[in-house]
C-alpha cells in the first residue's frame, strides 16, 4: 500500500468530501473538516494509513479512518464551543435544551420532551415555553433558524416520512406528547435490559437504521437469525409498551 | 434516521472508556471478520463508547453507500441477468408451444385460499429474503402449515413468493392476509394487508 498514491486518489478525495459534508451542514465546517481529515492522514508520515496491516477490507479501513478523524474534529470543535453564561445561568435543563436545539438542531417542542425523559425538567409545557424565553435570544452560530419553533417544525414532519420501516420510530412518532414521552422511557429501559448483542443490533438496526444484513455480519450472526431475533425484541417491546398502556393510536 | 430512537438509545455511558477500539478492529468488525471472543470484547465496548459507536455506524453507512454504488453503476441492460432473461425469453417461446398445448389439453387442479397471516406462517415467509423456494426444509414446513389450516396439499416442488416478506413497521398491525395459488405442485405466495 502506498500512502502517497491512496491520498492522491480522487476517489478517496471524494470520500472524505462527502463524509465531511454529512457531518457538516455549514460550508465553513465541511472545508475545515477536510482539512482536519487530510492532515490527519499526512501526519507523522502517514502514520495512520501505514498502520494498516491488511486484516481488513482495505476500502474499509479508509472508511473507519476518515469517519474517525471527522468525529475527532468534531469533538475538537464542540469541545471548544461554550454554552452562553445566559444559558448556563437557568441551570442544566436549559444547558440541555440549548445543546438539543442549537447544536443538535432539534426543535424546542422535541427538546421538551427529552428534558423531561431524562428528568432535567418537571414542570408543565407552558412553563416551560415561558422560561425559555432567555435560550431564544442566546446566539447560536451553527443554527441561524434557533429562535424559531415553525421552522424546525417541517424538519419534524419530514421524520414521519422517513419513519420509513422502523416501527419504534414509527410507533412514537405517531403519538401524543405525554404518551411519547412515556413510550420512549419505556424503550430506553427495555433496551438497556437487553443482552450486549441485542442492544447493539437494535441500536443499529432501530437507532441508525442499518439494514439487518449488514448488523447481522457485525454480531456475528446469519442474517435470518439477527431477523428472527430482532423479531422477539420487537415482541419484548410490544409487551413492555402495551404494559404501560401505551398502544398505537 | 430514526432520530428519536437513535437519540434515546445510542451508548450514552459517561465518562466514556478511553480505550478505544483500533480503527483496523472497527473495520474488521464492520467486515464481519473477528472471532467470537473479540466480538464479545468489541460490542460490548460499543454499547458504552459513543465515539466508537459512531465510527461504525458511519462506517457501516458508507460500506451500504458503495454496495449501491456498485449494483447500480452499469445500465440495467447491460447486465448479465437482462441477457439471461432474453434467452430464456426465446427459449421459452421455441419450445414452450407442446407445453401451452398440453396445458389447455390437460388442465391441472388449481387451489386458491386465502389464509390469515399467523405467527407460523410469517416465521415460515421470514426465513431469508428468497424469492424461490426449492423442495427443503422450508418448503416442508410450507406443506405442515397449510396442511393443519385444512388446505389439501400433498407435495410442493417450488414456492414462488410475490416479493421478499418483512415484517410490517406498525407494532401493533396491521393484519395480513397470505394469498395461495396451488399449481402443479407449485405455489405461488403474495401477501396482502387486509381491510380493516
Amino acid at each position: 500500500m502506498d500512502p502517497e498514491k491512496i491520498l492522491s486518489s480522487d476517489e478517496i478525495l471524494e470520500k472524505i468530501e462527502a463524509v465531511c459534508k454529512r457531518h457538516f451542514s455549514a460550508e465553513v465546517d465541511q472545508n475545515e473538516c477536510y482539512v482536519f481529515v487530510i492532515d490527519g492522514l499526512k501526519a507523522d508520515n502517514f502514520k495512520r494509513l501505514r498502520a494498516y496491516k491488511g486484516r481488513s477490507k482495505l476500502s474499509t479501513y479508509l472508511y473507519s479512518l476518515i469517519n474517525a478523524l471527522v468525529v475527532d474534529f468534531r469533538r475538537k470543535r464542540y469541545g471548544r464551543r461554550r454554552i452562553p453564561s445566559g444559558v448556563v445561568k437557568l441551570g442544566k435543563w436549559a444547558e440541555a435544551v440549548y445543546r438539543l436545539v442549537c447544536w443538535q438542531k432539534f426543535s424546542f417542542d422535541d427538546a421538551f420532551d427529552f428534558v423531561r425523559i431524562d428528568g432535567l425538567f418537571e414542570g408543565t409545557y407552558e412553563q416551560f415555553i415561558r422560561e425559555i424565553a432567555p435560550i431564544r435570544n442566546a446566539p447560536c452560530r451553527e443554527n441561524p433558524t434557533f429562535q424559531s419553533i415553525d421552522e424546525h417544525r417541517g424538519s419534524s414532519l419530514q421524520n414521519i416520512a422517513d419513519s420509513g420501516s422502523n416501527p419504534l420510530e414509527f410507533l412514537i412518532e405517531k403519538l401524543d406528547r405525554e404518551r411519547r414521552i412515556k413510550a420512549l422511557k419505556v424503550i430506553r429501559e427495555t433496551t438497556e435490559a437487553f443482552s450486549e448483542k441485542d442492544q447493539i443490533l437494535v441500536r443499529l438496526v432501530y437507532g441508525s437504521d442499518q439494514p439487518v444484513s449488514v448488523t447481522a455480519k457485525v454480531i456475528d450472526l446469519p442474517a435470518s437469525a439477527a431477523r428472527r431475533r430482532l423479531k422477539g425484541l420487537l415482541t419484548k417491546y410490544r409487551e413492555r409498551l402495551l404494559a404501560e398502556g401505551i398502544r398505537e393510536p | 434516521m430514526g432520530r428519536w430512537i437513535n437519540k434515546i438509545i445510542k451508548p450514552t455511558v459517561a465518562p466514556e472508556p478511553e480505550d478505544h477500539i483500533a480503527i483496523e478492529d472497527l473495520a474488521r468488525l464492520a467486515d464481519g471478520a473477528v472471532d467470537k471472543a473479540e466480538n464479545q470484547h468489541f460490542i460490548r465496548h460499543l454499547n458504552r463508547c459513543q465515539r466508537c459507536y459512531e465510527i461504525l455506524q458511519e462506517t457501516l453507512k458508507d460500506l451500504a453507500d458503495e454496495a449501491s454504488v456498485q449494483t447500480t453503476s452499469s445500465p440495467w441492460w447491460k447486465t448479465r441477468t437482462a441477457y439471461a432473461l432474453a434467452a430464456s425469453i426465446i427459449l421459452v417461446l421455441l419450445i414452450g408451444g407442446q407445453l401451452v398445448f398440453n396445458y389447455w389439453n390437460q388442465r391441472p387442479q388449481v387451489i386458491l385460499a386465502t389464509l390469515n397471516l399467523d405467527q407460523q406462517l410469517k416465521d415460515i415467509l421470514l426465513v431469508d429474503d428468497a424469492l424461490r423456494w426449492e423442495k427443503g426444509e422450508r418448503v416442508n414446513r410450507l406443506v405442515a402449515a397449510l396442511q393443519q389450516k385444512g388446505l389439501q396439499v400433498k407435495e410442493l416442488n417450488l414456492v414462488v413468493l410475490s416479493k421478499p416478506y418483512y415484517q410490517k413497521k406498525s407494532l401493533f398491525g396491521p393484519k395480513e392476509a397470505l394469498h395461495i395459488r396451488i399449481e402443479n405442485k407449485v405455489a405461488y405466495l403474495e401477501v396482502k394487508e387486509m381491510n380493516q
